[in-house]
């Protein structure tokens, strides 16, 4: 076994931290969530002259070819620094659907552009019967000759209002498929969804929206089965951008928390204090291991759904308990919304509940157990 | 990284678990048990010595003091099968004192002990704790007094063999397990009264437990085994069985604290694997126990923190692998999986239901009565060897530099 990054991944991390404490302060990501894109442009095409948009991609398409493992190693940072942008909806939910499910020519087609930071693409799944269960997708997708025109609303579409493409399921008569949208269709219309996070998360509503058969994303009436891999290797990356969002709040609440002094003393030096922080730091360390742990198989190519719904279950919980007891230990002044702490414990939710929660994910690792 | 097993580890895991498969019996683990998790007289020493002629009791040691010179992966391995099958796993001598004999000891201290430890013939029981001194170790007062030949002659108490120096030994150890079955005794004990700094007083030696003057009396622990109260009446101890340097024992007790301090969950894997049995079996109110929902998410609960144990307990041989001592990890692995391990015998007698009371032995006691007993046990495991509070004082302080409470 080995607990450690290679040197290469080291290097990736401390550019990735530098890169994201210069580029991406906590300021800015306070200003995005009033600004309507909701990030800045040059600050994605920095990330796209670096090759981060492309790293997982294949090489012959644009790609850098790097594995899931070292995805996973930016995504931390990017956790870390509260990242705004579409980066998680393009590269993740989209590109990792388009290279496992799409034709030749769309791989061609979008992952180089994708890469060079030309299109942005997102996922349209969750409905407002609030599953993650993507069996039960209720928007309709109904052939017309060499069309499907479809019909209904997705929920927490990210970033819509800047993606080219949306990539939605919908039901045909052949079940659950997955349609490849231009947003420049005149029948789809998005309104931005009030957030605990203050996040751009879309309401689109798609109103008999023509989409051609070419633009069907693997096989017809498939997509519930090959989507459902796809979001579990979203869970896993979901649950190492949350490691990467609770060590910064453990960092702050030490360096907090040795400093302040009440009754006489740093509050640090109090026994309930530093057991908030033990327990933080065992959240982390677990978190830690066992998002990797599921990373790294990703990587490997071996079975991972087990350690897939391990992590999600025990990440949404973990990262919400750091924040929590965050809050408990510096007090009063986390609480203000110009601290950074907000920022975390907000994110911490809207985390918990994106790709199922724990309770979602422990009855996905009981169906593992073959209970 | 790399979260799997080299082929040659996989390889050693299936030999180990064949033959503990093949070797341990029931009447091994009702010894087990009975034994603290020790290697009780009759059939815990038996196995041990057979695991320790393949030399896999002490398998890190260099191949002259009975080990295979092997990584700490491989002794991390080994014990996580041996608690799986329900082997004795609470060894002192080959798990806590013999490593510190091989950082520390003198050479004839090692060609003395290791050998057999490592054979499993010899076993030790350790003598720290006191009425006074548990959490906080450095208020031991058990006296060991420098006798030199001169006064031990004055004294006219020596008799006529015990010409050398020796240390003369007067107090109280209080749970000290497995000292009534133990061959020695791994004592600290106080050579500087005088010194201020109390934490520098302590020297850690070997005590041969047949040694005149000792009396052990026994306690019975919430789980059913026993543990010891050791009373030390002038009782005389070579100053060759002195470890390390005099007045260094309190450091070498915590530095092997951080190399030992470990937990393997092998034994609460299996009673998981039983217990998922169960509810595939076991129907309650016409339904079976594993299409509970509430069931099902807390066996999946479990099955997650199980795996976290795992990871951590894997994660201290990659740091001893690397060269490196365990910080905090150690601490945060004992703490971590002796929590999960009581979580889950208590998650058990509650799916098991009002059955879950019952005692091994009774014919209605589902799981053989384990969860039960690990309930009980639970409440030891996580006091001893360091209660989670004080597990968690070691991460905040060491872990995360915090500072000192006052006082």
């Amino acid at each position: 076994m080995n607990f450690g990054l290679s040197e290469q991944q080291e290097m990736l991390k401390k550019m990735a931290r530098d890169f994201l404490a210069t580029e991406c302060p906590k300021s800015l990501v306070k200003q995005m969530v009033s600004n309507e894109r909701g990030y800045p442009l040059e600050l994605w095409d920095k990330m796209a002259d670096l090759g981060w948009i492309g790293l997982a991609f294949p090489e012959k398409y644009g790609g850098t070819g790097g594995s899931f493992l070292d995805l996973a190693v930016l995504l931390e940072e990017m956790g870390r620094a509260c990242l705004p942008g579409p980066f998680f909806c393009t590269v993740v939910l989209s590109g990792m659907t388009i290279i496992e499910m799409g034709s030749e020519n769309q791989k061609q087609e979008l992952l180089p552009k994708i890469a060079q930071g030309k299109l942005i693409v997102t996922l349209a799944l969750t409905e407002p019967g609030g599953s993650y269960n993507i069996d039960k997708v209720t928007v309709k997708a109904v052939a017309d000759g060499n069309d499907y025109i479809i019909s209904g609303t997705k929920l927490f579409v990210p970033y819509a209002h800047v993606a080219d493409y949306i990539i939605c399921a919908a039901k045909t008569t052949n079940g659950v498929t997955l349609f490849l949208v231009d947003t420049k269709n005149p029948g789809i219309r998005y309104t931005l969804l009030k957030t605990i996070d203050g996040d751009k998360q879309f309401d689109v509503v798609f109103n008999k929206v023509k989409v051609s058969k070419k633009n069907i994303l693997g096989k017809e009436g498939q997509g519930n089965i090959q989507l459902r891999e796809v979001l579990r290797k979203a869970a896993v990356a979901k649950c190492i951008e949350m490691v990467g969002g609770a060590q910064p709040v453990l960092e702050m609440t030490v360096d907090y928390v040795k400093d302040r002094k009440q009754f006489g003393v740093p509050v640090g030096s109090f026994q309930a204090i530093q057991h908030h922080c033990a327990n933080m730091l065992t959240d982390i360390d677990t978190s830690r291991f066992i998002s990797y742990k599921a990373a790294w198989k990703i990587s490997e190519k071996l079975p991972y759904a087990t350690e897939a719904a391990m992590a999600k279950a025990w990440v949404s919980d973990a990262y919400k308990r750091v924040t929590k007891l965050g809050h408990q230990s510096i007090g009063g002044v986390s609480l203000m919304e110009d601290h950074d702490m907000p920022l975390y414990s907000k994110r911490a939710k809207a985390a918990e509940l994106m790709l199922g929660d724990a309770d979602f994910h422990r009855e996905i690792l009981a169906q593992e157990l073959r209970l | 990284m790399n979260f799997g097993f080299t082929l040659e580890e996989e390889k050693l895991r299936q030999e180990v678990h064949d033959f503990l498969r093949k070797e341990v019996a029931p009447e091994l683990i009702a010894e087990v048990v009975e034994y603290s998790g020790g290697a009780g007289p009759v059939h815990g020493r038996r196995i041990i010595q057979k695991m320790g002629a393949r030399g896999w009791l002490c398998p890190t040691w260099p191949k002259e003091y009975g080990g295979i010179n092997s990584s700490e992966m491989v002794g991390f391995i080994i014990r996580d099968e041996m608690t799986y099958a329900g082997a004795p796993v609470s060894l002192v001598g080959a798990t806590m004192a013999g490593p510190t004999i091989l950082r520390l000891g003198s050479d004839e201290l090692k060609k003395e002990y290791l050998p057999r430890i490592a054979r499993g013939e010899i076993e030790m029981a350790l003598g720290y704790t006191e009425p006074q001194a548990g959490s906080d170790l450095a208020a031991l007062e058990l006296r060991a007094e420098d006798m030199t030949e001169a006064q031990a002659t004055d004294k006219g108490e020596v008799e006529a063999e015990d010409k050398g120096d020796y240390f003369l030994l007067n107090g109280q150890k209080m749970f000290n397990t497995h000292a009534h079955f133990a061959d020695y005794h791994w004592l600290g004990a106080r050579t500087d009264p005088t010194t201020p700094k109390r934490h520098r007083g302590i020297s850690l030696m070997i005590v041969d437990l047949k040694s005149r003057g000792i009396t052990i009396r026994n306690m019975t622990t919430i789980a059913g085994w026993k543990t010891n109260e050791v009373f030390y009446d002038n009782v005389k101890v070579p100053k060759r069985n002195l470890v390390g340097e005099k007045n260094k024992g309190f450091y070498y007790i915590m530095t092997a604290l951080d190399f030992e301090r470990m937990f393997p969950v092998g034994s609460f894997r299996r009673i998981f694997d039983e217990l998922i049995e169960y509810t595939k079996e076991t129907k309650r109110d016409g339904k079976l126990l594993s299409q509970d929902l509430v069931i099902r998410q807390k066996l999946a609960e479990m099955a997650i923190e199980l795996e976290l144990s795992s990871l951590l307990y894997y994660q201290l041989a990659y740091i001893l692998d690397k060269g490196e001592v365990p910080n905090y990890q150690s601490s945060m692995q004992k703490m971590f999986a002796t929590e999960t391990a009581h979580r889950l015998a208590d998650i058990a007698t509650q799916i098991i239901g009002p059955l879950g009371q019952l005692q091994s032995g009774s014919r209605w006691a589902p799981l053989h009565g384990e969860a039960e007993l690990h309930y009980r046990w639970g409440f030891i495991e996580t006091v001893y060897a360091g209660t989670s509070e004080i597990m968690r004082n070691i991460i905040a302080l060491r872990g995360l530099g915090l500072p000192l409470p006052l006082g």
